[in-house]
């Protein structure tokens, strides 16, 4: 990103012809930005994944700020807890945007402390099995060999035994329902595809010149794991940690809807649905609400990874 | 191709020997596993060590597997802990449920998805192909337990079209064509939610191996021939555009083994899914065990089969 190219001058340029190619045109300015900038661009050009993260932001924005958004008081800290059983099934008013659920609960309030939990056990279950996973990963693709083999025979074993049922069987032992033990529930058998994308990056990168270049120059195997190969499979890590918000915000609601998730006081939208579930035809918002903010904070998740891929790929050519 | 089946065949023993170590530890750290039958306050202490030992559980925990896998092996999962009856019977019985619910899922959704992944690569960016694209996003977001509720409500509650729950009614039916339709007709909804997230994944699979295909010489020399376009698509576009489908299809087992067990409990459907979330509120463990094994083993073998099938339908691939 040089701007002295346009002060060059060959000594000897021949009569009649110029260096005006040279010259800063927009077409050039284009090609120099860098390289945060153009996968900032394309990502834009994708207005689905535009649309995606916008409703993300929304969403995330108004759990963050959910006390300001429902009737939170010093004497009511969280509102979802408040129990009214005078106004039971409460159709929606002004007071209760979404009306009350079976126990006179605010449902608006419900929706955005239970968004609070859904939210959060997608995202730190994805961070703690992309840390599980980029760890195995490397180790396997960079040293390869018998470590290579264990760690993925490893992966093999979990991958044999269907998520669910494996999910089903340690929830209903392990976990007493709390945030903290279905993060880790979850992100104990999310890495498996994480793992094995990453170690084949590895394969792939650590044959290349500048590792060899790097190795040359002394890196020793920790920094040109970390430095020089690692940071070359971002994109690919970037768009599988997307999706995998989205996939474990579906199970934590599945966990949750047969019992085995989050446990009440908490609300989590998979175990809203699961108690109005009794309650359809009287109130059908309670299963409503909760059900589409699942579909579309996911559908979210999985249109801006998709956009991402794109917008990450260096060998899609510009539209 | 034989010598390459036999040795994946062998590949595949120790990697089950392992799933079944790791089932087996799973299960007996389960808090109130065995113990809850053998801690009911109303059996004396004889009585608990005498079923202790009939039930093996008072020898060292790797016996206890050495003899539990010398059964699996030969199928015998010793007896539930519910009802008494043996493991392997009582999963038998829920078998022709789950094939006929799994079965009919999987061919809804491959009937579904490869005319939509086909039309979407032939209008490739046009407005059949977003839409196609956009109702696969809605289909592989939705939450199966949430997408059941509202069918259900729909389709059999407000609309009265169709059974809320169950596989067949208690009625006595006149003919046998009408036992036959009581059937279908309970099968329709459990079956299309089950296979919604699959249909989506699969008709975008569809949709990038057909845009491979069409761009090949062999579709062009085909039209070059005097082929009709319909017709290369049909006769030479479609076919080696499913091969790759099918793989993915065998590989999804697992994945849908989890939903099944979803739709399984919602439409009450008695099949193995909710044999599996019944036998897991029970602590019924001799039967949790046998479950778990077994679907690796289904899973491990429709993986065999993906590869299998790959170069069976494929010839450019060779078994190294």
């Amino acid at each position: 990103m040089s701007s002295t190219s346009q002060q060059v001058i060959p000594p000897s340029l021949p009569e009649g012809e110029s260096l005006d190619f040279l010259t800063l045109t927009p077409q050039l300015a284009r090609k120099r930005r860098s390289q945060l900038r153009i996968i900032a661009d394309r990502f834009v050009r994708n207005r689905i994944a535009v649309v995606g993260m916008v409703v993300l932001a929304i969403i995330t924005l108004a759990t963050i700020f959910a006390p300001f958004l429902t009737h939170a008081s010093a004497v009511d800290p969280d509102p979802s807890i408040k129990l009214d059983l005078n106004n039971i099934f409460g159709a929606p008013s002004l007071l209760h945007p979404l009306g009350t659920d079976e126990l006179g609960r605010d449902e608006l309030a419900r929706i955005l402390y239970g968004g609070r939990v859904s939210l959060l056990v997608g995202i730190s279950s994805m961070a703690v099995a992309l840390l599980f996973g980029i760890g195995i990963g490397t180790f396997a693709g960079y040293y390869g060999g018998l470590l290579d083999n264990l760690l993925m025979r490893f992966t093999d074993v979990i991958l044999a035994i269907p998520l669910y049922l494996l999910l089903f069987v340690l929830s209903a032992s392990f976990s007493n329902g709390s945030v903290l033990n279905v993060v880790f529930l979850i992100a104990i058998f999310g890495w498996t595809y994480t793992a094995r994308l990453v170690r084949g990056e590895f394969l792939a990168l650590k044959e290349r010149e500048f590792v060899l270049a790097a190795r040359t120059l002394g890196a020793t195997n920790m920094r040109l794991m970390l430095r020089h190969i690692l940071p070359n499979a971002a994109g690919p890590i970037i768009v599988n940690a997307t999706l995998l918000v989205g996939a474990n915000i579906i199970l934590e609601s599945v966990l949750s809807f047969f019992g085995f998730g989050i446990q009440i006081p908490l609300a989590s939208w998979g175990s809203m649905v699961a108690t109005a579930r009794d309650y359809f035809l009287e109130d059908p918002i309670l299963v409503w609400a909760p059900g589409l903010c699942i579909l579309i904070v996911v559908l979210s998740f999985n249109l801006m990874g998709d956009g991402l891929r794109d917008a990450l790929d260096p060998y899609l050519t510009e539209r | 191709m034989g010598r390459y089946i036999i040795r994946r065949l062998l590949q595949a023993i120790p990697l089950l020997i392992l799933v079944s170590v790791v089932v087996f530890i799973l299960i007996h750290l389960l808090p109130g596993g065995p113990e809850r039958v053998l801690f009911n306050p109303r059996l004396s202490a004889a009585a608990r060590e005498a079923l202790k030992v009939r039930l093996g559980l008072d020898k060292p925990i790797w016996l206890q597997y050495v003899f539990w896998l010398k059964g699996a092996v030969t199928g015998d999962f010793g007896n539930s802990f519910a009802d008494g009856q043996l493991v392997i019977s009582d999963i038998g019985a829920r078998v022709p449920a789950t094939i006929e619910l799994f079965g009919a899922a999987l061919l809804f959704a491959l009937i579904i998805a490869v005319p939509l992944g086909i039309i979407s690569a032939v209008r490739q960016y046009g407005l059949a192909d977003y839409s196609i694209t956009i109702l696969g996003y809605f289909g592989i977001s939705m939450p199966i337990f949430f997408f059941a509720l509202i069918m259900q409500e729909i389709f059999s509650v407000k609309l009265g079209w169709l059974p809320d729950f169950g596989r067949s009614s208690d009625a006595d039916f006149a003919t046998g064509f009408d036992y036959f339709l009581d059937y279908l007709l309970h099968l329709i909804l459990p079956m299309i939610v089950l296979s919604l997230a699959f249909m989506a994944g699969w008709s975008r699979y569809m949709r990038s191996s057909m845009l491979e295909v069409i761009r090949q010489d062999y579709m062009r020399t085909a039209r070059a021939k005097g082929l009709g376009p319909v017709r290369v698509l049909l006769r030479h576009g479609i076919r080696n555009a499913l091969i790759p489908l099918l793989t993915i299809v065998a590989l999804d087992f697992g994945g849908i083994a989890g939903g099944a067990a979803v739709t399984e409990t919602i439409f009450a459907w008695p099949g193995l899914g909710r044999l599996f979330l019944d036998a897991l509120s029970a602590r019924d463990y001799p039967v949790l065990l046998a479950m778990l094994l077994m679907s690796a083993v289904v899973v491990v073998l429709f993986n065999l089969i993906a590869d299998v099938l790959y170069g069976v339908l494929d010839p450019r691939i060779r078994f190294g």
